[in-house]
């Protein structure tokens, strides 16, 4: 065993996060929710735009939370959850991707109203 | 925010009244009579012989993997029973509701249950088998094997395995309650939507299968956690990854999907949830709801689910072939790829059970194509498992038969679902009888290596045979009787009977459905055959050897049977692929070690069963909407779990010279021995 039992915390892959990250990735998650909450209030973008910026600021603070509340790196300690992570991205296109084209699908056979009144989907 | 229901309500009982007890329902009594006889007599046994202290330190608070299996086990078991009983009841009901002439009893206009209450028996036969069944036993199996097969003294996280068995209990537990409180839900297994949303099923059904599976299914992401960290860092000196028994590769892939479905569930059933309870509109159709949401998201998890039962049952399958072929396995690197492919594949094949919801021809194409290629990683396992077997000297052990029975129910269910898989057949026998049978053959595939497994691990885990001459004989009745039902469901597929009928209105069925209730018959005698092997083996007791095939060769063979609580007395090196039988053909296999060391082993705790039934009287508060319940058990879970995290129980040591007293006498340290108290290190010894 390379360090004692007794105390979890002096594992690396057990504490995960100090204080001061811990208060660092509450302010930056606030941040970044709230201006994309803003963002979707004040209806400014076009769609496409106001898609891409909802999702970038939500990639950005699931990065912020990987790496400031589970302290995510490639340091020995964490490099399995690291990996574990990096490796459920392809699932999420997988799963994400197939719905929206199948979604985009039923929309065009089985929605068929006038344009003007049906919110365009996201491969539109 | 929080919805107006139907019905009364009141702060202390919520929506429970005495109405909800079916007290006016014979079968019910009757199903009640007989549970609680069974359950007094159980009871009674225990306060006879005075085990009560017994069955608290040594499985109810448990943290041994071997003991948490056996009652994963144990609970699949009983489940597998009820869901039977299920079965037994819609045969039952289509063999009896034939045309507009025949007659009704108990309530019923035609046949003896009315579609009501059909409706909830097969919802619950489905929930109860794939969620309460299959699941556990399963999980059992792995928790069993996998430790023992990579050399491991307990898995990662011993704890938290003891907390996924009483999750998995609660929800189990939950359904049962349903038979005598209130109603189960009448929406299918699958929660066709939106007949699960409050207006179309104002009762407490569809919130009792709900809860019962978000419970459950949280113990089983964990233990898909504690699995996968267990193979990954619990393997004994020289069990490189290419050393690995392919059972443990199939449970590592089976809990990889495992980890990343589940959560698709309790999405899926959290927003349900959401919609049931807050009146939100996920699922509704209108005010921006969408009904297909749910049905995707489903079958996201449900279709890896089915992968997440049958790669173990392939494991299973690649264990016992070469074991009674007296060979090494064909083709292992290219088992382990298959296993993965499948796994990978299992993806992006579920829109393949909504073809015919509307998508469009490419869309429809993709998924079919996606789906065939299953098949490949398959026919590959197939092959393997045929070279295997090809030149082997063979020996037909109930076992080996359990396991060459699959793979023909293997063939049957492969290509029906690959019949299935191609849209334009699909059109036609969608939502028939047809894919019932289809996947029935899977399911017992996996029913088949369930057995299988327990014949062939059973006299290791508990150190006595199991008697072969009744295991034959179930065997028989239980392969027969799967042929007489399932070729009928075929037939009847073909013939056009929809699923899910409480009357059949084609005469013309007669006879298939009458063939049907006959092979349910011989089900029956196969189960009283499994009672009677049980009851044999623990009459006789019969001990076993530490390989009691003689032609084992993974390492949970090496050690002794039955298996000790710290699994080896010394964490074995391994030195090849097949370590017993490179033993074997080295002539270590009865090599003894010289000296013992201290064994570390964790401290029993109560705390997972606490939860475990707070998280059911959690679920109950929330079924029956009685909120001061549920936010006490919340409450009081949160309490469990901060206790625990302040427990700073440091495990306990065996000293060298107990080991040696233990391993010259193994009947004290087996599985149904009970142990003396040892004290918890404390911090001073830990340095
Ligand atoms: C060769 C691999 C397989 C193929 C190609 C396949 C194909 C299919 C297809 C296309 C359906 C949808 C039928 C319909 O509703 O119209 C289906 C249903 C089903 N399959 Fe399979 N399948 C395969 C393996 C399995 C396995 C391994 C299992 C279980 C362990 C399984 C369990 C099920 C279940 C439970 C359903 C129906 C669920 C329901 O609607 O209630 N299948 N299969
Ligand atoms: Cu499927």
């Amino acid at each position: 065993m390379s360090a004692p039992a007794t105390s979890p915390l002096d594992h690396p892959e057990v504490r995960q996060a100090s204080a001061w990250r811990y208060i660092a990735g509450f302010i930056t998650s606030m941040v970044l929710m709230q201006a994309a909450l803003m963002v979707t209030l004040h209806q400014h973008l076009p769609y496409q735009e106001y898609v891409f910026t909802t999702g970038g600021l939500a990639l950005v603070a699931l990065l912020c939370q990987a790496a400031l509340f589970f302290g995510l790196d490639i340091s020995r300690a964490q490099i399995w959850k690291s990996v574990s992570l990096v490796l459920t991205i392809p699932l999420f296109i997988l799963s994400v991707g197939l719905t929206v084209w199948m979604f985009q699908s039923l929309a065009q056979r089985t929605m068929i109203m006038p344009v003007t009144t049906v919110q365009p989907t996201l491969l539109e | 925010m929080q919805v107006a229901i139907q019905g009364p309500w009141s702060p202390l009982f919520g929506r429970l009244t005495l109405a909800s007890i079916p007290y006016h329902t014979p079968i019910l009594i009757a199903t009640f009579a007989g549970v609680a006889v069974i359950g007094l007599v159980i009871v009674g046994a225990v306060l006879y012989y005075n085990k009560l202290g017994y069955l608290w330190r040594e499985w109810i608070t448990t943290v041994d993997h071997k003991k948490i299996g056996v009652m994963y086990i144990i609970l699949g078991l009983v489940m597998l029973v009820r869901g039977f009983a299920d079965g037994l009841m819609i045969r039952t009901q289509q063999a009896m509701a034939i045309g507009p002439n025949s007659p009704g009893i108990l309530g019923a206009q035609h046949g003896f249950l009315p579609p009501f209450h059909f409706d909830q028996i097969y919802s619950a036969h489905g929930t109860v088998m794939i969620l309460f069944a299959a699941t556990p036993i399963l999980t059992g199996l792995t928790n069993v094997i996998v430790p023992l097969q990579i050399g491991a003294r307990d898995m990662a996280f011993p704890y938290m395995n003891a907390l996924s068995l009483w999750l998995t209990t609660a929800g189990a537990i939950l359904v049962m309650l349903s038979l005598f409180v209130g109603d189960f839900s009448a929406a299918g297994w699958v929660g066709l939507i939106p007949l699960t949303e409050l207006p179309y099923s104002p009762g407490v059904g569809v919130d009792y299968w709900m809860w019962a599976i978000q419970i459950s299914s949280i113990g089983t992401t964990l233990n898909a956690i504690n699995m996968i960290v267990t193979i990954i860092k619990m393997r004994a000196p020289g069990m490189s990854w290419f050393r690995l028994p392919v059972f443990t590769w199939t449970t590592l892939s089976t809990n990889i999907i495992g980890l990343t479905a589940f959560p698709v569930l309790g999405v899926a059933l959290g927003l349900l949830g959401a919609d049931r309870y807050l009146g939100a509109h996920f699922y509704t159709a209108g005010l921006g709801g969408n009904l297909m949401l749910y049905t995707n998201l489903f079958w996201i998890w449900g279709h890896p689910e089915v992968y997440f039962l049958v790669l173990p049952a392939f494991g299973i399958f690649s264990e016992i072939i070469p074991t009674f072929s007296e060979k090494p396995l064909f083709g292992y690197t290219t088992m382990v790829a298959a296993t993965f492919a499948i796994a990978g594949i299992s993806w992006a094949v579920w829109l393949h059970h909504f073809f015919t919801m509307a998508a469009g021809p490419d869309v429809n194409g993709f998924f079919s194509i996606a789906t065939m290629l299953v098949g490949i990683p398959t026919g590959v396992k197939v092959f393997n498992w045929m070279f295997t077997l090809y030149r082997g000297r063979l020996t037909f052990a109930t076992p080996m038969l359990w396991s060459l029975a699959g793979l023909f129910l293997l063939l049957a269910g492969g290509i029906t679902g690959m019949m299935l898989a191609i849209p334009a057949i699909n059109y036609s026998v969608h939502d028939s009888v047809f894919v019932i049978a289809h996947f029935h053959c899977m399911v017992l595939l996996i029913g088949a290596a369930m057995f299988a497994a327990v014949s062939y691990w059973f006299p290791k885990v508990f150190g006595i045979q199991l008697d072969e001459r009744n295991g034959l004989m179930f065997f028989w009745t239980f392969i027969a009787a799967t042929g007489i039902v399932f070729i009928a469901m075929f037939a009847l597929g073909f013939e056009g009977e929809t699923r899910r009928l409480a009357y059949i209105y084609d005469p013309a069925w007669r006879p298939m459905l009458w063939t049907e209730e006959a092979g349910m018959m011989l089900y029956i005698v196969s189960i009283g055959y499994f009672a009677r092997m049980l009851y044999v083996s623990l009459r006789d007791r019969i001990p076993v050897p530490a390989d009691p095939w003689g032609t084992s060769r993974t390492l949970e063979f090496l050690t002794h049977s039955p298996v000790p609580f710290y699994n080896f007395a010394v964490t074995p090196q391994v030195n090849a692929r097949d370590e017993l039988a490179w033993r074997r053909d080295h002539g270590l296999e009865k090599t003894q070690p010289d000296a013992f060391e201290v064994i570390h082993m964790p401290c029993n705790s109560a705390i997972p069963f606490i939860i475990g039934m707070l998280a059911m009287a959690f679920g109950f508060g929330l079924i029956w909407r009685i909120w001061w319940m549920f936010g006490a058990a919340l409450l009081g879970i949160v309490i469990a779990v901060i206790i625990r995290s302040f427990d700073k129980n440091l495990g306990y040591e065996i000293q060298p010279e107990e080991v040696a007293a233990m391993e010259r006498n193994l009947a004290t340290a087996g599985i149904i021995a009970e142990q003396p108290a040892r004290k918890p290190l404390t911090e001073a010894e830990a340095h």
